[in-house]
């Protein structure tokens, strides 16, 4: 055994097979969407869509002295704003064959009515993994809300499962 | 004087585990009579997180906390304990296709052990490269428990690992809180640290522990005449 035998050289050889995809990919916003505003029927309808009678959400009064000074969305509220018409034309693929592999979500700010929401999307990472099916290329695209003051209030990464 | 420890579960550092930490150690902590788990080891995916400290959380569950990482390599994952610099320099953990015999040699020398995990799965277990390809050499254990096995996979772990000869080991593999401690290896002699760890994988004196608990036979249906 020997360690430290031409140790990059060897690591190398080892990426050849490795995913191949340009880095540049990474992190270059590809898209940014009309702002939405956002009204008070909107989040009513929302909440009564949903089921949500939290008085933060849905009363005027307790939202008033609530931790927001008034109301505002329910945090699931971030996943209604709608990506634009070339969102998935720029999210890379590999191989012919994949699936949406989930979203996550992560709540930074609450969404008030009389925001604009605007979404940027990134690719964020793309990694390789094997499975018990065999290998899959990942990719997953981040969609970063802000509202008109440039405050982000949401980050959706979605997860895009690829066959090589 | 013996250690039970899960040798091997994901925490949300893992791409595909929603389970936090702290929510790990509660569960134990709250079903430590039907799990005896006393330390876990979180083998992050292609991943080895050597800054992340956990002592806060050891101290307040009274629960060690070691740190490792499962790594894809040309046969199947493997599970790698005592991860150094050195070693993360070397290989890159999240390269998939790294070559498992230069693992297996270079990490002993480098002063860890590597045990392949789930050697009985499909596709990314050991023993089914072991149908195509040479068997590996110095292999010193393998998993041959998983909490997250399906049926039949568990047994060919079993059977493959007394035909080779080599030790076995078992851990949860979980991903979700509530899987954590299923199963599990008891060590002879107390382990407190990795290095503990690495030395006992390599002594040899261990068996795997399985936690999970049994299913009730489905009794046959009965037909019943309809007046």
């Amino acid at each position: 055994m020997n360690g430290s035998a031409e140790p990059s050289k060897r690591v190398c050889e080892v990426r050849i097979d490795m995913v191949d995809y340009d880095p540049n990919l990474i992190g270059s916003v590809f898209e940014v969407t009309d702002p939405v505003p956002v009204t008070a029927e909107m989040v009513k309808d929302f909440c009564q869509a949903i089921g949500e009678s939290g008085p933060l959400y849905t009363e005027d009064d307790a939202a008033r002295q609530g931790p927001h000074g008034g109301i505002v969305a329910p945090p699931s509220y971030a996943i209604t704003f709608r990506n634009g018409r070339q969102f998935f034309e720029h999210i890379p693929r590999f191989g012919r064959q994949g699936f949406d592999a989930g979203k996550d979500v992560e709540f930074v700010a609450p969404i008030r009515p009389g925001d604009t929401i605007t979404l940027s999307s990134h690719v964020k990472e793309i990694y390789e993994k094997t499975g018990r099916t065999g290998s899959m290329v990942f990719v997953v695209v981040r969609s970063t809300l802000k509202n008109q003051n440039d405050e982000v209030v949401a980050h959706v990464d979605h997860r895009f499962m690829n066959r090589p | 004087m013996s250690t039970i420890l899960d040798l091997h579960s994901h925490s949300e550092a893992s791409e595909d585990s929603r389970a936090p930490l702290e929510a790990y150690l509660n569960w134990l902590k709250l079903r430590r009579a039907e799990r005896p788990v006393e330390g876990i080891v979180l083998t992050e995916h292609r991943q080895f997180n050597k800054d992340a400290d956990y002592r806060t959380l050891e101290d307040k569950f009274n629960i060690l906390v070691l740190k490792a990482s499962e790594i894809e390599t040309d046969y199947g994952h493997m599970l790698v304990f005592g991860v150094t610099d050195e070693m993360t320099r070397r290989f890159d953990f999240a390269n998939v296709h790294l070559p498992a015999q230069e693992i297996i040699d270079e990490v002993a020398g480098m002063g860890g052990a590597v045990v392949p995990c789930h050697p009985g799965r499909p596709n990314v277990g050991l023993f089914e490269h072991y149908s195509k390809k040479q068997p590996l050499q110095n292999v010193i254990a393998v998993e041959v428990y998983n909490g997250g096995s399906r049926k039949g996979e568990d047994e060919r772990s079993q059977e493959l690992a007394q035909r080779f000869g080599y030790g076995e080991v078992g851990g949860s593999d979980s991903h979700l809180v509530s899987l954590i401690g299923l199963c599990a290896t008891r060590f002879e002699a107390d382990v407190r640290n990795i290095e503990e760890l690495v030395n006992e994988l390599k002594r040899g004196a261990f068996e795997p522990v399985d936690f999970r608990p049994r299913r009730k036979p489905v009794q046959p249906a009965v037909a019943v005449e309809v007046k």
